[in-house]
């Protein structure tokens, strides 16, 4: 009995043409008041949501220079949720106009049983933090305010030590490839929240390795 | 100088001590006086030992150089004196009062010798002789000329306070303009765009995801004409909506009978006036809310467009310019149509003659704006925000399904699967299987007098439910025959009804199979409620039937049938009641009280004719009594011989 015959032509559809438009600012935490504030008035009207998430980076050496990164994100507030798996490809050198860093995105969601998972493929596990904060959402506009937190023993989540005194502001969108007028929208946006934080488009390649790269 | 008293002048600090400074509580610190040796140290620093011993001794050589010194320098001395420092501080003022004593002595003189007239006199100063002899035409022009400078002084004068006085107004408008915008700002979203300043008046940031951009502008209206009149309902704000916003509009909803022809379709139009607006609502107020009610009006009618298009049912929808058509149930359509009046132009031609019965569902119209409202609302959810809070936005339960597996009957029993047709189609045809029930038991209860029928409606209902209870029973014997109670939950295709005795039937929505249902439950009752009078009257149950299988079929449920004897068991009543057959009584009387009898040689004990023998029907309609339960006990007692 032959075996079905396995085809080899890649998986285009459904999420995996997905692209994250991103722009990334900071605020002191004195400051976070009145963004919080400006946010609320800004965005859609819903009671302000915080979240606790516990985030893993995976990474996957291979004989090649560049190694193949995977983050999972599991919620610390809510554990029953499902782990989060994501990949975020290079940012596209487009035209230098765009005003949101753009780039290629695959979201999935998995079970509680990711990181054995993981480990057992072969990845290892490069280096975890805690972050904690807010999520607004305007339209399809998702704007994380949050504080990044190092954890110190390895594995355990209470014993954190802040980063630094600042939170990292993150406005994103999730559109499938092609379409490109989100850009736009993003930055009247961040127009409206200019004296209090500026968003800009930050390449994370040009900065040296460190955590805040997300 | 000349001779008089000399004059005593008296001079005198007026404070020993200078203030240093003056507490919070008032109290006054004084600079401490110098002590002796410091006294002294301040004076020895201000001598100039270079100078020799010539200074010292001479104090009269030092005061022409003093005088010399004080002709140069300010007359009051600082301490960077190089001469020999003055001996006396108060000699400038010495020096002025000597001089004005002078000048006043000098006045008086001239003045007294002035008096005397011997030696001066006073004379006025003569006028010029000439000055008067100036012609006409010069006196009129130098007068022209300094009315002239007078009159220009006033104008400007007057400009000057017009233009303050219309500053004041333009101000007081800003004002107005600025507290209006304050005004605005408080109820409505507005921000600036470089010199304009746009409004939102669309549902998105309340969850709506209508693609309408719904942004007004706000007009300043302050550059008036001040000669004119401010009218009436003048305001200094104005904003303009998108034009296709403007006017009123409502979603009418309605149940008619099926129109015979689909000529008409698409063709309603606007017979609703707008509501007055109430007095002390800003005009912009107004409009404001008008053009968001056209606007969620919209969305609701693209919304059900959509739905009718898309969904598959049995009988389709019909989507036709500004109407929906569906068809509830069979021969009954609703119709769903967007009226949207400019108000423009004013159509007389489209009010008809005679008034159209107002079938507007008012009820289904404000569920409408409700359901979409709440679906704006489920937008906005928590149940839709991520965590972790990089994952993508999305219904809670759905980031489930990839991890625990659900197969395709699981996501599809997820997602929201009725849609906004179907609910208001839902929620039309039980409003209308209600109100054809309520007609139903009404038209029955007054057609027929006995038994009566009574319907207790529940209050409390839902959009898709509600309950009645029916109940028959004979006027004057409730508290005896009430056997027959009938709860009908009326849903959206069906009615159940449950009976007194635990019977749970399910009827359709035909109108007919209600009326036939309630009918045989009537004539049931009658049987029931001859059945509780004998408890009642001491008569002995023989036999009962609810459903009797003998006598003519009916043709709306069966006939039943009663037997009681009476106590002393010589007479028997025997009832049958059918729906349509009506009701048949017969009496059986003891074989005593027969004329005929046959006559038999079997029977020989004269005890036997006491049994009950043959029937007779009774005449029912000529008997007394106002209702059926009345007449049979009216029987009863008459066949109840008393003791």
């Amino acid at each position: 009995m032959e075996a079905p015959q396995v085809t080899v032509m890649p998986v285009t559809g459904g999420t995996i043409n997905m692209m994250e438009y991103l722009l990334q600012g900071s605020v002191f935490d004195q400051a976070l008041e009145s963004l919080l504030h400006r946010l609320r008035g800004l965005c859609d009207n819903m009671e302000p949501e915080t979240f606790t998430d516990h985030e893993l980076v995976y990474l996957l050496k291979g004989q090649q220079g560049n190694p193949f990164i995977l983050r999972a994100r599991r919620s610390l507030s809510h554990p029953t949720s499902p782990w989060h798996l994501r990949y975020l490809g290079q940012p596209e050198v487009g035209d230098k106009s765009r005003h949101a860093l753009v780039r290629n995105c695959v979201d999935v969601a998995a079970s509680h049983s990711l990181p054995e998972f993981l480990n057992e493929m072969g990845f290892r596990m490069d280096h975890e933090f805690v972050a904690n904060g807010h999520i607004f959402r305007k339209g399809a506009m998702k704007i994380v305010v949050s504080k990044l937190s190092r954890i110190l023993v390895p594995g355990n989540t209470e014993n954190t030590e802040r980063l630094s005194l600042s939170f990292l502001v993150e406005l994103s969108v999730l559109a499938p490839a092609g379409q490109d007028t989100m850009s736009e929208d993003m930055r009247s946006f961040a127009e409206q929240l200019k004296p209090l934080v500026h968003l800009e488009k930050i390449d994370p390649s040009k900065q040296s390795a460190s955590f805040m790269g997300t | 100088m000349s001779g008089g008293p000399a004059v005593r002048v008296s001079i005198e600090s007026t404070c020993e001590k200078q203030v240093q400074e003056v507490a919070l509580d008032g109290t006054e610190t004084y600079v401490p006086p110098l002590s002796m040796s410091q006294n002294l140290a301040k004076l020895a620093q201000r001598i100039d030992f270079s100078q020799g011993s010539d200074s010292e001794e001479d104090g009269i050589d030092g005061k022409p150089r003093d005088r010399e010194w004080t002709k140069q320098e300010p007359e009051e001395e600082e301490g960077t004196v190089k001469f020999q420092p003055s001996l006396w501080p108060w000699d400038s003022v010495r020096n002025n009062l000597r001089s004005a004593l002078t000048e006043m002595c000098v006045l008086h003189d001239v003045l007294s010798v002035v008096k005397e007239k011997k030696y001066m006199a006073l004379d006025p100063v003569s006028q010029d002789p000439t000055a008067g002899k100036t012609p006409q035409v010069f006196q009129l022009i130098s007068k022209k000329k300094s009315l002239g400078t007078a009159a220009q002084l006033l104008l400007k004068g007057a400009e000057k306070l017009s233009k303050s006085v219309a500053e004041n107004m333009e101000n007081r408008r800003q004002r107005d303009f600025n507290s209006e915008l304050l005004r605005l700002r408080s109820q409505w979203k507005l921000r600036k765009v470089g010199d304009k300043i746009l409004g939102d008046l669309s549902y998105r940031s309340a969850g709506s995801l209508f693609p309408h951009h719904g942004t007004f502008e706000v007009i300043k209206n302050t550059d008036l004409d001040l000669d004119k009149k401010l009218p009436e309902d003048y305001c200094p704000l104005d904003v303009q909506i998108p034009s296709d916003l403007e006017g009123s509009a409502y979603i009418k909803v309605s149940i008619q009978k099926q129109a015979p022809d689909i000529g008409d379709l698409g063709t309603v139009t606007l017979f609703r006036r707008p509501p007055k607006t109430k007095a002390g609502t800003q005009q912009w107020h107004v409009k404001l809310e008008a053009a968001q009610n056209v606007l969620l009006c919209k969305e609701i009618f693209a919304q059900l467009s959509r739905e009718a298009v898309q969904i598959k049912s049995q009988i389709p929808h019909i989507v036709v310019k500004n109407q929906i058509i569906s068809q509830p149930f069979p021969g009954l359509q609703l119709s769903i149509s967007l009226c949207h009046s400019t108000g423009e132009k004013k159509n007389h031609r489209a009010t008809p003659d005679k008034p159209k019965p107002d079938d507007h569902l008012y009820v289904l119209e404000h569920n409408l704006h409700q359901m979409m409202r709440e679906f704006h609302k489920q937008q906005l959810s928590s149940v839709v925000m991520p965590h972790p809070a990089s994952a993508p936005f999305g219904h809670k339960r759905m980031r489930l399904a990839g991890p625990m597996a659900y197969d395709k009957a699981e996501i599809t029993s997820l997602q929201h699967n009725e849609g906004l047709l179907e609910k208001i189609i839902k929620q039309a045809k039980h409003i209308f299987l209600r109100s054809r029930t309520a007609r139903t038991i009404d038209s029955l209860a007054s057609r027929i007098e006995d038994p009566q029928i009574q319907a207790h409606w529940s209050n409390i209902n839902d959009v898709f439910e509600s309950s009645v209870k029916v109940l028959i029973t004979s006027q004057g014997y409730e508290q005896i025959c009430k056997s027959i109670q009938l709860q009908l939950n009326i849903g959206v295709e069906q009615i159940r009804v449950v009976h007194r005795d635990g019977r749970v039937v399910t009827l359709s929505h035909q109108e007919q199979e209600l009326q036939d249902f309630l009918l045989s439950q009537m004539s049931q009752h009658q049987v029931h409620a001859v059945q509780q009078l004998a408890k009642v009257m001491g008569w002995h149950v023989l036999s009962f039937s609810n459903h009797v299988g003998l006598g003519p079929v009916e043709s709306i449920g069966n006939a039943s049938a009663v037997t009681v004897a009476s106590p002393n068991g010589e007479y028997a009543i025997s009832v049958r009641n059918g729906p349509e057959s009506g009701c048949k009584v017969l009496v059986q009387f003891p074989r005593s009280q027969t004329k005929e009898l046959p006559k038999s040689d079997v029977i020989q004990d004269a005890k036997w004719s006491h049994l009950r023998g043959p029937s007779k029907e009774v005449h029912w309609s000529k008997m007394e009594g106002r209702n059926f339960v009345y007449k049979m006990e009216l029987l009863m007692a008459a066949l109840t011989p008393c003791p």
